[in-house]
């Protein structure tokens, strides 16, 4: 009987589900467990982010492996009386598969989970990050002892090296090679460094994971501090991200506790110890060079390379950075062998990549997938596709620095290699969908206006460059376009990458190099014909009241911000093009039975009809 | 000019970028030329810049072709360290008293090996004269919490940024009177502290309101429609980015990426995250924070 089974209920505290309070969920939980005195067999617990966040509150009920989604304080009763007292799960609360609208109750039978191949993030969702007990029992800390006890550190980097496991954090470099460099670099003591600066908006996968599973980090970072030769490492958070740096203090401690951390780490006579360093909001601190410049206590400003930071980091020591991933990582490498490792993937690109899914696509969230998978299969096998019945247009990988990639290319397998062909980058796994009514100026134009104040002003091409192609793109978008622009900014483009500093400046122009590869047409349209076929730049579009249509039911009338709209009872309603601002207020609230308001483009805004002509006849 | 004969010599007090300059033309149309500067060093305030208004060219690179002409030229001859205590005459005759200081190291033997500097007890003494800093008053409670937050970080190698955060996350802002005294505390200059605190996004120099309103204009969220959420939070606060409510309660700001793209558009009213905003829903969060 169920009841007297051991049973874990785990309560997703991820960064989602507790701004849809699932704090409160979890303490009516505990104490429903207590009234119905099932304390002794039924433990709840909070973990980090399972992935799928649109269907939060997320609750899982381990062992089985069921999961509950859109969880309400109010359903704490249902869950525990009816699944942990009588053994009856509760239907109402499983996913619904949106075709078949099937439940499903577990986990593993879910698509979004099934279709994905979770390594570094086999833990979220299933321990408790502020435990250790639960990473150790998952099989944690192993790799440390292996890599500690039986291993010299050449052999750690071998490792490391054969498993071809490449930095997750943009740019790709292999691990192995990095970690040697910073090995042979002359210079006491060495640093290690965990970028989890996660500056790309809309990439929140480290963010997952250190919240999820901290000590899978920490484990990783002991590990290459071995073989590197460190004995000081920090990790570098975000500013916004306070749960995370939580999470980590108290990993870090229990860490030490264990003897994980400290002097003599499991006898081995090997010390190491870290600290965390807390970002102050600046995009450009996560580049390699400034980070270090931020822990020194000075601006994050990029610095020229050479030296690489392997040879001059932190205090002018061998400073070797690794992103959150790559060092989550490592302790698989070890504990599986590089073997493992590298027959997962493609030729140049191995294991698996965490994407963090977005945008305008029905299961948002974490998702990790060989590589070598195509965009379809994240966007509709694992993502669900688009809702609202709309086309894939687009998607934006590598956030700022990355490129938009059309939908006719979403078969592509995606890795280093191709990403990177088709103009765009990997970057640390930022993975944004567009529909068709997303602009791609608008959007290119949003990327510069991002990088144009994030820009550290240290250089020229990067500081004014930016800002010179965002004034033309602005101008395109309000219709002020000229002949000539496009070719002007991609002219721009090329010599902002060749001449900027870092790399900031240097793929600050791929968002509006690729979108104009692949969508010219929308600029021309924009420029030629003052038209946004996406009916999404302000500028370009005028909101209409079809008088066919309209039934005068006052909806948009009284919500109009301006008061822009006339018209009264049984009056068609009339939008003063002068007055109007194109908030686009009237169209969100038009019932779509009517769907009176329409949005135009590009062409005159026809005539309304004279005042005598405005009666709406009804049937009664 | 009394005659167009370019007779006699010509005095140049200061010697700064414009006093240099001066020395330098006045020399090459055939004068001769004393260059008074009263510092040790000829160069004045301009080695002091990093770069300089309009054209953001590198200070040092202006400066020190000029201090290299100064210091060759055949007809230049530098009065370092030395002051003008008095002049007599009229245009043409000019007789001027200068008191040099005692330097104790000889220039004639003098290479600028810098050894004497390295070795020399006293650590950091610039030249400059003191401005005669009035250094704002702090309050005895602020003062305490100042060195409560000093106390916790003054053991680390680089404390000022963990300090700043702190003291931001206190007071809401960072107080001019507070940046003082850390500056004083950390021996760093204020100019370095203003530098950091104006580069992160994180720090204020302005009063911020009681509740920080953070709206996320991060990729995911902008392309559901943050835009108009964060239109809908001016209207309705009637301030613009950045400002804060007349009764002090709100204070608007724009962050890139809260981390919650999933749920986007997200926005955040203290630490507090909302998730999936609309623009319609803006009214029912700000009546959680009205105090009535
Ligand atoms: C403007 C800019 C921002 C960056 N931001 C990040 C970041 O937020 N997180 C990160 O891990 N790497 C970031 N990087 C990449 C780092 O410079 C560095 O390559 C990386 O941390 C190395 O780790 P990896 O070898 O594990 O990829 C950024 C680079 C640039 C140019
Ligand atoms: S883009 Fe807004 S929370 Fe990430």
């Amino acid at each position: 009987m169920i009841a007297n089974d051991p049973h874990t209920i785990f309560v997703c505290q991820g960064t989602g589900c507790v701004s849809l309070r699932s704090s409160a969920i979890q303490k009516a939980l505990e104490q429903e467990v207590e009234t119905a005195g099932l304390a002794g067999s039924v433990q709840v617990k909070l973990c980090g982010c399972h992935g799928f966040c649109e269907q939060g509150p997320l609750v899982a009920i381990e062992p089985e492996g069921f999961l509950y989604t859109h969880v309400k304080a109010e359903d704490a009763p249902q869950i525990v009386r009816e699944h942990l007292r009588d053994g009856r799960p509760v239907e109402r609360l499983f996913y619904r598969d949106p075709l078949t609208r099937s439940a499903v109750p577990y986990y593993h039978d879910i698509p979004f989970y099934k279709k994905q191949m979770r390594l570094i993030m086999r833990n979220c969702g299933h321990i408790d990050p502020e435990r250790i007990d639960d990473y150790i029992d998952a099989g944690g800390y192993e790799a440390l002892r292996k890599a500690l006890l039986e291993m010299t550190r050449d052999e750690v980097i071998e490792e490391v090296s054969r498993s071809g496991l490449r930095g997750r954090g943009g740019a790709g470099f292999p691990t192995g090679r990095k970690w040697a460099a910073c090995r042979r670099a002359p210079g006491e003591p060495k640093y290690v460094i965990c970028n989890a600066d996660e500056g790309d908006p809309g990439a929140y996968m480290d963010r997952s994971i250190l919240e999820a599973d901290p000590h899978s980090i920490i484990e990783g970072m002991v590990i290459g501090a071995y073989a590197i030769g460190a004995s000081y490492g920090f990790i570098f958070v975000r500013a916004e991200y306070p749960l995370a740096v939580d999470r980590l203090r108290i990993a870090l401690r229990q860490a030490e506790e264990r003897g994980f951390l400290g002097d003599n780490i499991l006898n081995s006579g090997f010390g190491f110890s870290i600290d965390i360093d807390r970002g102050s909001g600046a995009f450009v601190s996560g580049e390699a060079t400034a980070l270090v410049a931020s822990i020194e206590g000075w601006s994050g400003e990029p610095r020229p390379r050479p030296p690489r930071t392997a040879e001059a980091g932190v205090w002018g020591k061998p400073t070797n950075i690794n992103n959150v991933k790559t060092w989550a990582k490592v302790p698989l490498i070890i504990e599986r062998g590089a073997e493992w490792f590298a027959s997962i993937g493609t030729e140049h690109s191995k294991g698996t990549m965490v994407f963090s899914l977005s945008g305008k696509v029905r299961n948002t969230g974490p998702v990790e997938v060989p590589m070598g998978t195509s965009l379809r299969s994240l966007i509709f096998d694992i993502g669900g596709g688009i809702p609202g019945g709309k086309a894939l247009k687009a998607v934006q990988t590598g956030g700022p620095s990355g490129g938009c990639i059309p939908a006719e290319l979403a078969d592509v397998p995606v890795d280093y290699e191709r990403l990177t062909e088709l103009g765009s980058i990997m970057g640390s796994g930022g993975l944004v969908v567009m529909d068709e009514d997303t602009c791609m100026v608008d959007v290119a134009k949003y990327f510069l206006s991002f990088t144009m104040q994030e820009s550290c002003g240290k250089c020229v091409p990067c500081r004014e460059g930016i800002r010179r192609m965002h004034e033309i793109l602005v101008d395109i978008t309000e219709g002020r376009g000229q002949e000539g622009d496009i070719e002007l900014l991609e002219q721009m483009g090329e010599t902002i990458i060749d001449a900027s500093l870092c790399g900031l400046g240097g793929s600050a122009p791929n968002p509006v190099l690729t979108t104009i590869r692949y969508f010219a047409d929308e600029y021309r349209a924009h420029i030629l014909e003052k038209r946004c076929p996406a009916l999404a730049c302000k500028s370009l579009v005028s909101y209409y009241i079809e008088p066919s249509k309209c039934q005068a039911c006052q909806i948009c009338l009284r919500s109009c911000p301006v008061k822009a709209i006339g018209g009264g009872k049984d009056q068609v309603h009339v939008i003063d093009q002068a007055a109007c601002t194109r908030c686009g207020t009237c169209f969100e609230v038009c019932p779509p039975r009517f769907g009176a308001v329409t949005r135009l483009s590009g062409m005159p805004v026809p005539v309304a009809p004279p005042l005598e002509e405005r009666l709406v006849a009804r049937a009664r | 000019m009394v005659s167009e004969r370019k007779v006699g010599s010509v005095l140049v007090v200061g010697g700064g970028i414009a006093g240099m300059q001066s020395a330098i033309d006045l020399a090459e149309s055939g004068f001769k030329v004393y260059i008074v500067e009263k510092s040790p060093s000829i160069g004045g305030h301009m080695a002091q810049l990093d770069k300089t208004f309009p054209t953001n060219d590198c200070a040092m690179c202006t400066l020190a072709p000029r201090m290299v002409d100064v210091g060759r030229h055949i007809n230049i001859e530098r009065l370092t360290y030395s002051e003008v205590v008095a002049a007599h005459g009229e245009p043409g005759r000019f007789e001027v008293t200068i008191r040099k200081k005692a330097r104790s190291v000889d220039p004639e033997k003098c290479t600028g090996c810098g050894e004497c500097t390295l070795h020399c007890p006293v650590r950091y003494e610039a030249y400059y004269p003191s401005l005669d800093v009035v250094e704002p008053e702090l309050m005895h409670e602020d003062w305490e919490k100042v060195n409560t937050i000093l106390n916790r970080y003054l053991h680390r190698r680089a404390p000022l940024i963990p300090v700043l955060q702190a003291i931001n996350a206190e007071f809401n802002y960072l107080p001019e009177n507070i940046l003082y005294y850390v500056s004083r505390r950390l021996d760093i200059p204020l100019a370095h502290i203003l530098r950091v605190a104006t580069f992160y996004a994180l720090f204020s120099l302005k009063p911020r309101g009681k509740h920080v309103i953070s709206v996320c204009q991060g990729t995911s969220c902008f392309v559901r429609g943050a835009d108009r959420v964060l239109e809908r939070f001016q209207e309705v606060l009637g301030i613009g980015v950045g400002e804060v409510t007349q009764d002090k309660e709100f204070s608007l700001e724009v962050v890139r990426c809260l981390g919650c793209c999933a749920l986007a558009p997200a926005i955040k009213v203290g630490e507090q995250v909302y998730a999936g905003v609309q623009s319609k829903g803006v009214e029912e969060i700000l009546k959680g924070y009205t105090s009535r």
